[in-house]
């Protein structure tokens, strides 16, 4: 809980009191400037008051903006600068009311003016960038380099812990406000010397002691809670992150250790392995559920077609032209499976379970070209309809539960497969000697043969008196 | 023209001119302000898209065809729901969350530090802190505990993610079964199988979309609220069934009424309802059309998909139902025949897992153990039924109560319950999520040593309701209904995607 004292709260309106004398002194310089032209001429007696207002406004925000400063926690050098530009500002607005007064040469007012616009734009310019960091205009042209807040290394192993994990994590994430140019609660983290002396709540960073560190400690807080860091509404630290920091507390702190010279326990390897280039393309390889290619919009008259027969044909995701189509409540007449064709490029999801489709009827699909999921479990098919599926290269998903083809009538066929990940095989005709066959024909695909049961146990009967 | 036509045209030329000559420029801007103000307050509310007709929310809601199904706007991993809530709200620390510390606490006073400024539903004064009433091992790859009461379950745990540290602000019953599944403590929000079905329809137009079932002998203490439509067109309300009887009831044709009077019947009133309609275009009568029709289709095919008893011996064996009876282990296989034949949301809700200590239905050591007994072998086999058959892939099953139960031993109006019973606990409970694209073998979140509160991956109702329509496809910020003026969502203004226990 932080206890503001009145100077301290006073001193936070000083963001909202600035705009105040920008806004006014701006008016009134501008006024001054048109004046130039003679059309303008009328706007002449409204100056000397928009001029007192507006130093008024820039007294009262040099006072606050010196309680705000006075908490402590911005860069020393960028708030004298902007403490003695806003006196300026003050001084000079005041000077040219009085200017008006002394009814000066048109040139002074003009020359003034012109001044005095230069020096709040300064102003406000190193004011804004006490707030949000001296990089916060020029980090838009910078691109979305902050996106990633720490650059893939080629070789984790090689990397220098400090300098090519932790630094830059820290650098896109805390020295914004904890660094060289703003010190929140006293705190600066841009080298592990200022991480160990802290700020105002002690040390943020205990070599070893990854889970009594306040730099972790703020870090895996409920997001909610006033303490979190870094605060609610900036980018936050991914599990993989926090993981990674603790691991190098724990592991000393060392600023110039190599991974591969800290230890690394078993959890630790795969989050470490994840900060390598490379690791994203791994994971990318595993086939997609829709293909990333795009299609032409299926023909609406064959899909009109087979709604009416309630056949449920919907586009997988809303706005794709790939299709899904089920026949929950649809019988598979071979009038209607022929309709499928005229979907071959756009439909990837089948679902026929429990359809009245049959060996004979099963020729009807097999240009279905595009197919990643079909289900014909509880269906009349055999080997000799599965035969057919061998040519449908894109499935990833087969359920053939409750058919009746066997370990023989599948291996060959479906071996082809290249994309296959799940083939469910419960009640088939597939008999428990053949599993151990399936398993080697199919290293690749997870192969569910079901046949699950629960034991008898005494305590699922009786009731605890 | 006429001497009379043309003074007649006269008068009225004159009469109109010092009308006109009333309306001074004055007259002018003054009305004029109005008008350009409502002009400009329409362009300003025009962009909060009120009706949906703009923008990347549609209404989906088609009055003559309101459940057919409907893609989502993302690729969902999930294509049906099976929700399966503990009402009473089941003790995390007899089931999931091992605490040793806490054992070594048993009998003590509870720290002050727990119950400075803290509400109760029961507990008053310094309740005893009460260790786990239940023997605890790891199992399966994960290492995940669950204790000797969940025996079949201890088997599943490489199959779902555990949710260690979900929070809810409500700590009576009714309200935190509300905002668990409405997304409010208030009354009057749809619930999410409301929500889920109107935003995808379902498969099979001769089932309802969203079924509920109730086991326990009572109803969840928030009544039907939760699971109605809220300000949801009514047809997406859930459709309470039966496992036991007729599915639903008065399905059957009276005695007399024949199949065909029944239709003709049911056409008269849906064309003397669509006349309702053209005179006053409420789409809630078209709705009633829809449900009655519904209704007549539901009639044929409802009995047999809702008839358990044509499953084979050995799956009755396995989710250890009892033929003839209302329970949890037949609406459970239930559920897995509605999902299979295309129903989108099934919602179960079996009451009696408020274990205070007041009774011995309600304790520890005897209540609780013989709900874990009811309830064990039927959501395993449902785990795995659905996995042999294929359908955990894209079938999502949650598991959970409203909210978890006390450290502390309860101690009803300062006095020392007669047995082992905890109170109402806001601040942390377990919860978990398998299949429909969920981690398999996690365990998301943490408690402290006491399980008093989360430590680590607090989530909380808007968070699951926001993965749950995250598997589904839907963006929870995103999928809206405008309501009273202005957009609403199922998570209102909160909910984060769990994205750890997304696969």
């Amino acid at each position: 809980m932080i206890i503001l004292t009145i100077p301290e709260f006073i001193g936070r309106f000083h963001p909202i009191l600035v705009h105040l004398p920008i806004g006014i002194l701006l008016l009134g310089c501008l006024f001054q400037l048109l004046t130039l032209n003679a059309k303008f001429v009328f706007l002449k007696p409204a100056i000397p008051m928009i001029c007192l207002l507006g130093a008024l406004a820039a007294i009262f925000s040099c006072a606050s903006g010196y309680l705000l400063s006075a908490s402590g926690d911005y860069d020393g050098n960028l708030v004298d600068l902007h403490f003695w530009m806003g006196i300026s500002v003050s001084v000079i607005s005041l000077l040219l009311y009085l200017m008006y007064w002394k009814a000066v040469k048109e040139i002074f007012l003009n020359v003034t003016s012109a001044a005095l616009i230069i020096l709040i734009t300064l102003t406000g310019h190193y004011g804004g960038s006490l707030t949000h960091g001296s990089d916060y205009m020029t980090a838009a042209l910078k691109g979305e380099a902050s996106k990633v807040a720490i650059p893939p290394v080629p070789d984790v192993q090689k990397a220098i812990a400090y300098t090519h994990l932790v630094q830059p994590l820290l650098q896109n994430r805390c020295y914004s406000c904890h660094g060289s140019e703003k010190q929140k609660g006293k705190l600066r983290m841009d080298n592990i010397s200022f991480m160990l002396k802290g700020g105002e709540d002690g040390a943020s960073l205990i070599p070893g002691r990854a889970n009594e560190s306040d730099l972790i400690k703020r870090m895996l807080l409920p997001i909610s809670n006033d303490d979190h860091m870094p605060p609610k509404e900036k980018p936050q630290l991914t599990a993989e992150e926090i993981a990674m920091l603790q691991w190098w507390i724990n592991e000393g702190a060392t600023a110039d250790k190599k991974v591969s010279d800290l230890k690394q326990p078993a959890e630790i390897k795969p989050i470490l392995l994840s900060f390598q280039t490379g690791a994203v393309l791994a994971k990318k390889t595993v086939a997609a559920d829709i293909p990333e290619e795009e299609v032409e919009k299926a023909d609406a008259a064959a899909i009109e077609k087979l709604k009416k027969v309630g056949v449920v044909v919907i586009p997988v995701l809303s706005n794709s032209n790939y299709l899904s189509a089920s026949f929950v409540t649809a019988k598979a007449d071979p009038a209607v499976l022929k309709l499928l064709e005229a979907l071959n490029k756009q439909l990837i999801w089948l679902n026929l379970a429990s359809a009245s489709i049959t060996d004979q009827t099963m020729g009807n699909i097999v240009k279905l070209q595009n197919l990643r999921k079909i289900n014909l479990s509880h269906t009349a098919i055999t080997d000799q309809g599965l035969t057919l599926l061998k040519d449908l290269k894109k499935l990833q998903v087969i359920n053939l539960v409750g058919s009746k083809v066997t370990a023989l009538g599948i291996i060959a066929p479906l071996t082809g497969l290249k994309e296959l990940q799940h083939l469910y095989l419960y009640q088939t005709g597939v008999e428990q000697k053949d599993q151990a066959k399936l398993k080697a024909a199919f290293k690749k695909v997870s192969l569910d043969f079901g046949n699950y049961t629960l034991p008898f146990l005494a305590q699922d009967t009786t009731v605890v008196k | 023209m006429t001497r009379d036509e043309l003074n007649a045209y006269r008068l009225v030329k004159e009469a109109n001119e010092i009308q006109a000559a009333a309306y001074t420029r004055r007259h002018f801007l003054k009305e004029s302000a109005m008008g350009l103000g409502a002009l400009a307050m329409g362009a300003l509310f025009g962009s909060c898209n009120f009706g949906g007709t703009k923008g990347n929310n549609p209404v989906l809601y088609d009055a003559a065809h309101p459940l057919l199904p409907k893609s989502p706007p993302f690729l969902g991993k999930a294509k049906s729901v099976i929700y399966l809530h503990m009402a009473g709200a089941p003790s995390q620390l007899e089931l999931f969350d091992f605490k040793p510390e806490l054992m070594k606490m048993n009998g003590q006073d509870c720290p002050p530090s727990l119950l400075a400024g803290k509400k109760f539903a029961f507990i008053t004064g310094v309740p005893k802190m009460l260790g786990p009433q239940a023997n605890f091992a790891q199992h399966g790859q994960s290492r995940a505990w669950v204790s000797d009461n969940m025996p079949h379950f201890s088997t599943m745990t490489d199959d779902v993610s555990f949710l260690k540290a979900v929070s809810t602000d409500q700590f009576n019953h009714a309200p935190a079964q509300l905002l668990m599944h409405t997304g409010s403590a208030r009354l009057g929000r749809p619930s999410i199988g409301s929500w889920v079905t109107y935003g995808l329809g379902t498969e099979n137009q001769n089932l309802p979309g969203f079924v509920v079932l109730t086991s326990g002998g009572s109803f969840p203490d928030a009544g039907k609220s939760i699971w109605g439509s809220g300000f949801l067109p009514s047809v997406y309300q859930g459709v309470q069934c039966r496992s036991e009887g007729d599915p639903v009831l008065f399905i059957k044709d009276p005695h007399g009424m024949s199949r065909d009077l029944r239709k003709a019947s049911i056409d008269a009133i849906n064309a003397s309802n669509l006349e309702e309609y053209a005179t006053y275009n409420d789409p809630e009568i078209q709705s009633r059309v829809a449900q009655y029709e519904m209704a007549y289709r539901m009639q044929i095919s409802a009995p047999e998909v809702m008839n358990i008893n044509n499953e084979p011996q050995y799956i009755h064996d396995m989710y250890g139902t009892q033929p003839g009876k209302a329970c949890f282990a037949n609406n459970v296989l239930l559920a897995r025949k509605l999902v299979e034949k295309g129903v989108r949301f099934v919602q179960l809700f079996d009451w009696g897992w408020d274990a205070h200590g007041d009774g011995p239905a309600n304790s520890l050591n005897i209540g609780l153990k013989n709900k874990c007994r009811s309830t064990d072998k039927p959501i395993t086999a449902l785990l795995l039924d659905l996995k042999q058959r294929g359908m955990l892939e894209d079938t999502l099953v949650v598991w959970g109560g409203e909210f978890g139960r006390t450290p502390m031993m309860e101690n009803r109006n300062g006095i020392q319950n007669p047995y082992n019973g905890r109170d109402h606990h806001t601040e942390a409970f377990t919860m978990w999520m398998a299949g429909g694209g969920i981690k398999k073998g996690y365990t998301h979140g943490e408690t402290d040593e006491i399980g008093y509160s989360a430590v680590s991956g607090k989530v909380d109702a808007f968070d699951i309701q926001a993965t749950i329509l995250n598997q589904l496809g839907f963006d929870h910020e995103q999928f809206t209904f405008p309501f009273q003026g202005r957009p609403f969502r199922l998570t209102d203004v909160a909910g984060k995607v769990i994205r750890d226990i997304v696969a």
